[in-house]
This record gives C-alpha cells, structure tokens and sequence, in this order.
C-alpha cells in the first residue's frame, strides 16, 4: 500500500468521516428523547398538567434517531444479513456477490426512495403541511424531510462501501479474511447487539 | 399469471435474495419495490414512503431505543455484578448456588433488557471467573449462561414482542403480558434442573470456597439492600406499570431509562467511555431493527396487497390436518428457519404469511406469539448456528465451543418441555393477559 490513497480511497474516507460524524451526532438525541418524555410524565403526573409537545417532539426525534443513524449503522456492517452460505465464500467472492447486489438491489432502491422521499417532501413544504391531529400543529416537513436525507446518505455511504469492495474483489493479492463472528461490545464506538 | 402466484413468486426470490446475504433491509425493499411495480404498478412504489413514514412515527416501536438504553447502561453500569455477587454470597453453602446466582440475575436482567447479546456477555464475564475457581462444571455452566441470557428476548420488555405487536395486530402490553410466566417458567425449569443435578452430583456444582463466601451474615443483608435493592424495585416499577396499563411501554421505557442513568450516577459506576458506547450503541441498534422493520412493513404492504397470504392459508388449510398437528408444523417451520435467519426477518416477514392460517384455525393470537417467542428464543440455544453460544465463546475464551454446545443442548430439552406445556396448557400465557384486563 502506498502512503498517499488514491482519489476513491481519499473520496471513501471523506465519506465515512461524515457519516461517522452524523451518526455520532445524531446518536446523542437518545438523552433528548428520553428527557421529553419524562417531562411529559412528570407534568402530567406531578403538576397535572401535560404539556402539548412532549409527544410530537419524543415521535419525530424517534423517527430522525433511526433514519439518519442508518448510514453509520451500514458503515459499520451492522444491517444485519444471512450468511450461512455468504460466510462459506472467499472473501473475493463475498466482495463479487456484494458488488452485484449493490448495484442490483442497493442503488436502484434507495434512488426510487431519495427520488420519492424528496417529492413527499417538497409537497409537505410547499403546503407548510402540519399534523392536525396534535394540539401543538407542529410543521411535519422537516420530519418528512429525514427521509430524502437518509436515502441520500445511505447512497453516499453506499459509494464509499463499493469503492472499498471494488478493491477486494479485483484489487492485487489476497484480500484480508472478514472479522471473525461478532463479539459484543468490545468496540468503543458501540456495536450492535441483538 | 395471477397476481397470487405473483406474490409466491416474489416470496420465492425473497428468499433466495436474503439467502445470498445482502443486509436484509435493503433486499426487501428493492424486491418489494420490483415486484410491487410488476403486479400493481406506480402505486407500489408510492407505498414504499407511506409505510416508512408509518413506522417513523409509530408511538409504541418508539419505546425499542429506550430498552435498548436501558439495558446497555445496565450492561455498562456494573451494577448487575453487584447483584450477582449479592446472591451468591447469599446462597454459597448451597450445592450448585452459582447456577441460581445466574439464572436469577439472568431473569431479572431480562426484566430491564429486550435483548439476549448483552446478557449472555454480561453474565460470562462476571459468572465464568468465579464458576472456574468453584470447579464447576463447564458444560452446565455454559448452558446455564447462554439459556439464561435467551431469557432476554422472552421475558419483558422484550424488543421481539414490541416489534411483533403490530405486525400480529395486537397490543405489545398483552404480548408482554402473556410471556410473564412462560419466561418464569423456563426460569424454574432451569433452575430447579441444575440444583437437582448438582444435589445428585456435587461435583457439578460444589458449595463455594471460603473465599467466595460472606464474612457475616451482616455482609449480606447489606449487599441484598443496599447493592440489589433499588436497581430491582426500578426495574420492576417500570415492568410493572406497563402491565397494570398505567403507563405505555414508550411512557415507561424512557422514565426507565432515566432511573436506570440515575441509579448509575447514584452507585458512580458508570465511566465516561461506558457512557458513549451505550449511546452509541442504542443509535446503531436501534437502526438495524427499526429499518429493517420499516423495510418489511413496506414489503409487507406490497405482498398483502396481492393476496398470496390467504393463497397459502387454503392451500395449507386443504391439507386437512387436525389443527394441533398444523400447529405444531408452524411452530416447526418458525424453529428450523430460526437456524439462518435472525429473529427479526421471521418475526417481519414469515409470521404475517403464517398468520392468516393460525386465524382460520381459530386459535388465539397472543397464545400462538407466546409459543412463537419461545421457539425463536429457543433457536438462540440450537447448535451449530447458536449467536449466543459465539457471544459466550467471546468472553471466555477458554471454554470449548463444543462444551458449550452440549451445555446448550441440555438446556434445550428444557426449552422443549417449557414449550409443551405452554402448548397443553395455553393459560400459562393467557391467564395474566386476561386478569390484567379486568
């Protein structure tokens, strides 16, 4: 390997650094989650009086929480999937397979849902489109908005996951075996464990 | 070709798609969205935003990071290995009372978590050490880890019940509720297996040495008080008002895990980096399971609309077998695909298929979820494709893989007769749902 990564490597590691930030981010608004609720059950309990937002903000901050934090989620292989025949392969082979479903299921599917997500987006934000159903009308656009974020996202980190696999699969020499079976929490950054 | 063999078709290459080992997620929406688009046209594709968005804003799937949370600050927090410790000093002349100290701590974890990784980590690395000095035996000692650390995906707030509630239709409460004594009495059955086995054979599980043992009686008290205590009555407070339906489990799942962080403050165990990686590991959990919920909600969407569910119901239907007997092939079905798949795709996509059929056989849902999280919870437990068996192996490194998988195996037929009698006996899981409702 040489000192200086070529330009994928390079464009892939900027890739990951913002995902990675993004994710680390986002992953803090579990504490504002849990803090609005116990609020609302607080005032509601305590001071018999509920308060008109606690629930919106805790169900939007719910949906933006497992939305956004899935690129990080994909950068650090935590989707899970079968791999009774997929752990037999070499990992060329596994890098090969990967390759084909990026390309055929990955892309195609989460460009149908940026494409969407976007339209259902700019019509909520062209209506400045609020939920009726709640007695404090929060605006519903920006929580709309999560979901041509996160496909656009996913397909950046999508590019920097086929930049790396493009080098296993038909870079030089032996590509490195994948990281034996999980073992949970020996990563400081999290893991995810079922 | 109609639009029901469409859908059988579209199953099938589901099937071979998750097979060649793509994160599922992703599968499920691009099959969904081609073969939505094949048999209905645009409007599967316009699906695929309204059941994500459906599911962003769903209040009781809402609760899943908080459980998670909770569970990983415990994980994190060391405040388990206090209540370890506490039993074990409080039962130490007893043969076997290692086995107790975990399957006790591992029921009341499963309590406060929803998920079995970390509790089967959890208790190797805080009952192994301790079980190796004491001359345990390996194999038990494995498979009382690992069937007790499977314990947290049965006995709520399970994580497998929150996302099955609306997959089934029915209140995540009542699931919850009627897996209450089908998990104690999986509990029971391991430990009154293990304390019998070790009174007929101490060698098993000889009383510990006296450096294991309390000082005084005095030790004790104080560490079941002031060690155990509040950590049990917050986990149970918060159990306990989401099966008396005071609170919704999203409610009671958050102030949880606000006790549980105050309780680590309190106790000052819990470090910074513990801290980060708990949250960090909510967020990359909570991910994994909710996409991939919103994934299959979507597939799901898309495959109901075209039928091919009651397609298979009356083709299975015209099978003509005594109902028990389908029963008993369903449960089968969920069991061995439980071997490849991890709870979550079975749970999303094979039980909504099997559903229709269990329906027109009139048996009761919340009985069939029961016997379904026990099958699944039992896959946990079934060699050669065992998670749990890989978690324990990571923190004990010395165990053998094939010790613990014959500890696991005893275990197993324990799980075997758990199941049956919650098949013979359907009021194991349907008594407290209906007593909590009146």
């Amino acid at each position: 390997m040489s000192d200086l990564p070529s330009a994928p490597a390079r464009l892939a590691n900027a890739i990951d650094a913002l995902t990675r930030f993004v994710g680390k981010a986002i992953a803090w608004l579990i504490l504002p989650m849990v803090m609005s609720l116990v609020w609302e059950v607080v005032a509601r309990y305590f001071f018999n009086a509920p308060t008109v937002w606690a629930y919106d903000m805790t169900f939007m901050l719910y949906g933006t929480f497992f939305m956004i934090g899935s690129a990080w989620t994909l950068q650090k292989g935590g989707h899970i999937r079968t791999d009774v025949y997929y752990a037999k392969w070499s990992p060329r082979t596994q890098a090969r397979v990967d390759l084909a479903c990026y390309a055929v299921l990955f892309f195609p599917a989460m460009a149908v849902f940026a494409w969407l997500g976007s339209e259902y987006f700019w019509k909520s934000f062209g209506q400045n489109e609020r939920i009726v159903t709640s007695p404090w009308l929060p605006i519903v656009w920006p929580f709309k908005f999560m979901m041509p974020a996160t496909a656009v996202l996913l397909l950046l980190q999508g590019v920097a996951e086929c930049i790396r696999i493009f080098g296993r699969a038909f870079g030089p020499g032996d590509p490195a075996p994948p990281a034996a079976s999980p073992v949970p929490a020996t990563d400081p950054d999290g893991s995810v464990v079922l | 070709m109609s639009t029901e063999w469409l859908g059988i078709l579209l199953l099938a290459v589901l099937f071979a798609a998750i097979f060649i080992g793509f994160p599922i997620a992703f599968t499920l929406i691009a099959v969904g969205a081609i073969g939505g688009y094949l048999a209905l046209g645009p409007l599967a594709l316009h699906l695929l935003t309204l059941q994500v968005f459906s599911v962003m804003r769903d209040p009781t799937l809402a609760s899943v990071p908080f459980f998670l949370f909770m569970g990983y600050l415990l994980e994190q927090s060391g405040l388990m290995e206090r209540l370890f410790r506490g039993v074990q000093l409080a039962l130490a002349s007893l043969r076997g009372s290692l086995y107790v100290a975990v399957l006790l701590t591992a029921t009341i974890f499963a309590a406060a978590t929803g998920i079995v990784g970390s509790s089967v980590t959890l208790l190797g690395v805080m009952a192994a050490p301790a079980m190796k000095r004491s001359g345990y035996d390996i194999r038990m000692s494995a498979g009382a880890i690992t069937a007790g650390g499977t314990l947290g995906i049965l006995i709520p707030p399970s994580v497998m019940l929150i996302v099955m509630g609306p997959v089934v239709g029915v209140p995540a409460t009542d699931l919850f509720a009627a897996a209450v004594f089908p998990g104690l009495l999986l509990a029971g059955l391991y430990i009154v297996y293990t304390l019998v086995r070790s009174y007929l054979d101490p060698s098993l599980g000889p009383p510990l040495p006296m450096d294991e043992r309390a000082e005084s009686i005095g030790e004790v008290v104080r560490e079941l008080v002031f060690g155990i205590a509040p950590v049990v009555v917050v986990i149970f407070a918060t159990l306990g008002v989401i099966l008396a339906g005071i609170a919704t489990p999203t409610d009671a799942g958050a102030v949880g895990a606000f006790a549980v962080l105050l309780l680590t403050l309190v106790y000052r165990r819990l470090s910074w980096a513990g801290f980060r990686s708990a949250v960090y590991s909510t967020l990359l959990t909570s991910c994994m399971i909710l996409l991939l919920v919103a994934a299959s909600n979507y597939f799901g969407a898309v495959f109901s609309r075209m039928g091919s569910a009651s397609l298979i119901a009356e083709s299975l239907l015209g099978l003509d077998l005594p109902p028990t007997v389908m029963l008993i092939l369903i449960l089968a079905i969920i069991f061995v695909l439980g071997w490849p798949l991890e709870w979550v795709p079975i749970v999303l996509i094979v039980v909504p298929i099997l559903l229709p059929l269990v329906q027109k056989l009139g048996f009761d849902v919340v009985w069939f979820c029961t016997l379904v999280a026990v099958c699944l919870q039992t896959a946990w437990l079934s060699p050669p494709v065992a998670l749990s068996a890989y978690f324990l192996k990571g923190v004990v490194p010395d165990w053998e893989l094939s010790d613990i998988y014959k500890g696991m195996m005893q275990f197993m037929v324990l799980q075997v007769i758990g199941l049956g009698l919650v098949l013979a006996f359907p009021q194991i899981a349907l008594w407290l749902p209906a007593a909590l409702r009146d």
